[in-house]
Parts: C-alpha cells; structure tokens; sequence
C-alpha cells in the first residue's frame, strides 16, 4: 500500500518548486466509491491528496488537456512543468505520448505508484448500490479490500472488485517516473484477459452477433475518446465535415465505424488502463477489442507500446520481414 | 445494384484501391493487352497504397461494397520507398480487428501487381471476384439510407 503522508511530503516538494505549475492527483469524491482527479497550486491545497484501490481514473489526459489561451501582447507563455501522479499503466500512457511527441518530458514532473490493481467501479457499485455517503477503501496484505460503510466494515477477497484489465496487467511498476512511492511490486502471475478467453473457437457469426448487440447500443457519446489519455488529436476525425470520415446518424453502420476507427487508431498505442470500458454508459466491452490488437501486435510485429520513449510508433515504421501471408 | 439482384445470381462490388505507379499501370497493361477479367472490380487511384486509409476499407464496405483489392508495388518496388511495407502492417492490423468483429477478414485483399503484370492483375481480379463471390453480400455494416 502507498504510503499517504510520503505521497502528500512529496507532491508539498515538488509544487513548492519555482518551476511547477500544479500538481495533479487524487481526491476524495463527493460520495459513494468515486474519486475525483484534484488539482495543486498550491502546497495546502496538496493536504486532500489520497491515494486507494478506488483511483483508477488515468490522469495521463490532463496535461494534453489543458487549455492554452492566445497570449496577450509582451505577455510570455507559462512554460513551468506539470506534476502528476500516476499509476504503472498512466505512466506507460505518458511514455507513449511522449514517444509520439505529444508532450516533452522536461514538462512533467512524475510521481510514480508501484500498482497493485485498483477496483472496477462498476462492480463495487453492484454490491453496494445507492451509496451516498463517502466510502474508506483500503488494502491489506492478505489481498483483501477493507471496506468501511459507515460502521459496518466489509472484508472482500481481491478478485472479486479488481478491474479485468489489471487482472492481466503486465507493467504495475511505472516504466517512467521521477519519484516512487514504496517499493516496485510484483507482476501478478500473468493470466489472460477475459474477454480474449476462448475466443478462437467462437465462430465468425456469433462474434458480429455480439458485437452487433453491443455496438446498437452506442450513443456516440464519444465519452471513450474523452477519457483515453492516447485519444488527443486536436481535431479528431470523427468531428471532421470535409471529409465525413462517419456520419452523424446513430444507427448500426456508423456506431461499428466509429468503433473500428477507434480501436484502430489505438492500435500499437493502448496501454490498458481501460478507461474507455470503464466510462461507457452503453457498457460495450471496448476492452476486448483493445486486448485483442495488443496481442496480435505483440504477435506480428514483436510491439509493446509504452515502455520506451525513444522507440519508433507502431505505424511509423516498418520490418521487410513483416508478416505477408494475406497479400495474394 | 438494384439490376445485379433482380438477375439472380449474385454479383459482387469490389473497390480496388491502386497504386498509381504499379498496380494501376498494370491494370492499364491487362487493358491495352485485351486480356479478360470479371467486370466487378471498380478501381480508385491512388499515388501509392500506403495513401490508403483504413477508413477508405470501412467506409468503402459501409457505401455498397462487398470486397476491397488494395494494389500496390512488389516490395522494395514502391515509387516512394516504403508506402507498401507500410500499408501492408495497417492492413493487417484492419484485418485482425474486422476478424474480432466478426466481419470476414477475407473481404480485404491486399496483392502486389506490377506494370509489367497484366495477366497477373487479371488473375489476381479472377480470384478476388470468386472468393467474394463464395462470400456473399456484404450487409453487416451497409448503410441503410442512400442519399
């Protein structure tokens, strides 16, 4: 378990530093099970900092989101660094990023946590529905989650909260960071993704079956692009009007093209942290898509995506000794 | 469309992507030459297969295609170095993607042709227009309205 008064001394350290901006972490929510990401100017403002199995939102978004607005004459543009506190699939999500050129790695400063897995809200919300009040989760060392509700304390068994994706999760340790918190852990027994589970004997039609049942449901709320920190075009290509790469209409044909575009262009990039699967109000199992490209990458081409800031992107190179048993 | 269903059998729409410095000339060739292929195959130049978006596949098959042929330069052939090894790890990847969706994967064909190759490009028409043929229609993902 990370310690909380070494993370809160060390965010204090660095947003006291001349050339940090503010420092992003985790605060307690405003009721139930969620956390929400906090922002620190300032070293007070660092004292609501927290860190539990309920931090799973990816801050790895934040430093690309970040408004800049046109700079007033004389005016000089804010170039101090921005803190964050991430988890080993966040930091794999900056590697990347920055391996695309999306962010310098002077501008960040890092707060690496060794990740022993971090609970899937949806499934907490299932056994405990309709919580308002705030709600203290910790671990102990038997991998059990100690659940407070008020006076009532719950002991459940890890695996029955823990994320699916962190259940195959290859990389706890952050590839990238400035300062650790605690020890590195150990990398869990390496097990398949469940939803890759079984999948070469389902045959073609039931799989567009099930993809057809979930894909119905897509609202196109473009809520997996907002949350994924690889998502970060300035214009995306599913907002573009000329050309209209899919339309606007709700229906069957675009949903499955959005989503194609989607996974594609995560393709050789996803580190897993599955947020896109997380924030679906239509619960498609995104997820699945995702594994499944990484693996076959994995596969094809010997890629893994964030682990080497200096490594050339999936699709901007290439090997002559590239599979080719498809091209007639 | 509309007279291909009334006749019966089922004709397929492909839509050949082709690279303008191989692929397309070879197609040129297998015209000039006189040599016979299916007339199912609509082809879209293009400077070099590596222009070729994976989103031109998907929507191509959303619009009324049944099959997708990407032709470009034998490897090592490309006018611009390297576009074909390119296109050729994307292509791949759509592959693998539209097989976990459950759309077939066989629906997008990749081939080297080059300009010397008009019977080739022919062949290679023969065997996509068949194999998409034994496919069927493409509906999964077809577009209801068309306007």
């Amino acid at each position: 378990m990370v310690d909380q008064k070494q993370l809160i001394k060390t965010a204090k350290e660095i947003v006291s530093r001349e050339d940090v901006k503010y420092i992003v972490g985790y605060k307690q929510g405003t009721y139930g099970f969620v956390t929400s990401p906090a922002f620190a100017y300032t070293p007070e403002d660092v004292e609501s900092f927290i860190y539990n199995p309920l931090c799973k939102k990816n801050l790895a978004v934040y430093p690309i989101l970040e408004e800049k607005l046109p700079l007033k004459r004389g005016e000089e543009e804010d170039k101090r660094k921005i803190g964050l506190v991430v988890k080993g699939c966040d930091s794999r999500a900056l590697v990347q990023i920055i391996q695309e050129k999306g962010l310098v790695r002077e501008d960040l400063v890092i707060i690496g946590i060794p990740c022993k897995g971090v609970i899937d809200l949806k499934k907490i919300e299932k056994r405990f529905p309709n919580q308002t009040e705030v709600v203290d989760v910790e671990e102990n060392d038997n991998s059990e989650y100690i659940i407070k509700i008020g006076d009532t304390v719950h002991t459940i068994p890890k695996e029955e909260l823990l994320s699916e994706v962190c259940k195959s999760c290859e990389f706890p340790n952050p590839p990238l960071y400035d300062f650790l918190m605690g020890e590195e852990v150990e990398v869990r027994e390496k097990e398949v993704y469940s939803g890759l589970r079984g999948l070469d004997e389902t045959p073609i039609e039931e799989r567009w079956a099930y993809w057809e049942k979930h894909f119905q449901n897509c609202i196109r709320c473009y809520a997996c692009r907002e949350a994924c920190p690889l998502c970060y075009c300035k214009t995306c290509m599913a907002d573009m009007l000329d050309p209209q790469w899919i339309r606007r209409s709700v229906n069957l044909s675009e949903n499955t093209a959005w989503n194609i575009m989607r996974a594609f262009h995560l393709a050789g990039r996803c580190i897993s942290c599955g947020e896109c699967e997380s924030v679906c109000p239509a619960n498609i199992p995104l997820m699945e898509l995702n594994k499944k490209l990484e693996k076959d990458v994995k596969e094809m081409f010997k890629y893994t995506a964030g682990l080497d800031t200096e490594e050339k992107t999936l699709f901007g190179t290439f090997n002559p000794d590239d599979p080719n048993e498809f091209i007639m | 469309m509309m007279i291909q269903e009334q006749k019966g059998e089922f004709e397929p729409n492909i839509i050949g992507f082709l690279c303008n410095w191989c692929s397309y000339a070879g197609a040129d060739l297998a015209g000039t030459s006189r040599i016979q292929y299916p007339p199912n195959i609509r082809i879209i130049k293009v400077m070099c297969s590596g222009r070729v978006n994976p989103m031109f596949v998907v929507n191509a098959l959303q619009q009324g295609a049944d099959g997708v042929l990407i032709g470009g330069c034998h490897p090592g052939d490309c006018h611009y170095q390297s576009g074909n090894y390119l296109a050729r790890r994307r292509m791949a990847v759509l592959k693998v993607l539209l097989e976990q969706l459950g759309i077939e994967p066989d629906r997008v064909k990749m081939t080297w042709v080059s300009a010397a190759e008009g019977k080739k490009f022919a062949q290679v028409i023969e065997e996509v227009t068949r194999d998409i043929k034994k496919l069927g229609p493409m509906k999964k993902i077809r577009r209801d309205n068309e306007w």
